[in-house]
């Protein structure tokens, strides 16, 4: 069972998923981050492979916001403000995440068989 | 030699990217965009220099500015102007694209289309009102509304096409092609019915009549509908 983000914040799906840009910014939120942070960390993380935009950036967080799947941790700096997930956001990634680790063992498993 | 000078914009909905290729080879020869201007933009004469443009459609609150424009500033985009919900900014080639993914990427330009729905929709509606009145009244009533229908069009024709062009940009990115044909069609459709319109107005025995409104439509309309489109993004501010 995992869960996507219908526009103008309306029901959730279920067997949805979240798209990639929003499973990346939730995985980063797990800490009190600020946008900026959120984008290093991703680029870190994936060695320079996955970017997300500023636009991009903006956007999901404000859908985020929406869904209360984060909330502002701290809005003292108004051009850093922080953000963190709900225990909502954080049901929603581990039912996310578990999907995407099925995956990843079929990919796993299947690579490991063929080369037999 | 001015230090400034103005450009005209081809209509942020029907050639953003168009418009914003054009800022870089300004950019280059030294002329930068300032800010926004009636139709167009404002450029200032400096130093050649390889920029990067690009536009985001979003309208925000007073506490909101701040931190999106920091996100954007650390992300390499320098912010230029704004206009209303439209926002403009510039960077070095490389600098990462500000919308990364499809999703965010459409709503872009759900954006851009809804906020033009809540300006052109009534608009549209009122002159189709306007033309059925007409139709269904008779003697000094039916002239009025007649006059008041025409004034509508002149101005609800040119809404109507922006609006389809901020969809059709929507559409192109959700890969939705029938649709994106069909947007293109629509102005044809639009021609053939006026010509149609004009022949049952003036009578198949005065072509001479029909040859001028033929080239009023052809010249005016056009001219009305970059008029008015460049008046949405100024009335939106």
């Amino acid at each position: 069972m995992t869960y996507v983000m219908k526009k103008d914040g309306e029901n959730l799906t279920k067997t949805e998923q979240l798209t990639d840009s929003m499973f990346y910014i939730m995985a980063a939120l797990t800490e009190p981050r600020h946008g900026y942070a959120i984008m290093n960390l991703i680029e870190e993380t994936s060695e320079g492979v996955i970017k997300i935009g500023p636009a991009s950036m903006y956007t999901i967080i404000k859908k985020l916001l929406k869904q209360e799947w984060i909330y502002l941790y701290d809005g003292s700096d108004s051009r850093r403000k922080t953000y963190l997930l709900t225990g909502k956001g954080k049901e929603v990634l581990e039912q996310d995440l578990k999907i995407r680790n099925k995956m990843i063992d079929l990919a796993m498993k299947g690579l490991k068989e063929s080369g037999k | 030699m001015s230090r400034m000078k103005y450009i005209m914009s081809g209509g942020l909905a029907f050639s953003e990217n168009k418009d914003m290729e054009k800022l870089r080879k300004y950019s280059l020869k030294g002329w930068h965009v300032r800010e926004f201007k009636f139709m167009g933009y404002l450029l200032e004469k400096d130093e050649s220099k390889d920029y990067i443009y690009n536009i985001d459609y979003r309208l925000l609150e007073e506490n909101e500015k701040e931190e999106y424009f920091n996100v954007f500033t650390t992300s390499g985009w320098f912010h230029v102007a704004s206009e209303g919900d439209v926002h403009l900014f510039r960077a070095k080639p490389g600098t990462r694209p500000i919308y990364t993914d499809n999703d965010t990427t459409i709503e872009k330009y759900e954006n851009s289309s809804n906020l033009l729905n809540k300006s052109s929709l009534p608009l549209i509606l009122l002159t189709i009102v306007a033309w059925i009145g007409s139709a269904l009244s008779t003697a000094a009533l039916h002239t009025t509304l007649e006059v008041i229908a025409i004034v509508l069009t002149i101005i609800a024709v040119p809404a109507a096409f922006t609006l389809l062009a901020a969809y059709r940009n929507k559409w192109k990115v959700e890969g939705k092609r029938g649709l994106v044909t069909l947007t293109r069609l629509v102005p044809y459709l639009f021609i053939l019915a006026g010509v149609i319109a004009l022949l049952s107005i003036f009578g198949s025995n005065l072509t001479v009549k029909i040859i001028t409104s033929a080239l009023i439509g052809g010249v005016g309309l056009p001219l009305a509908i970059w008029l008015i489109t460049s008046v949405y993004y100024k009335v939106k501010a």
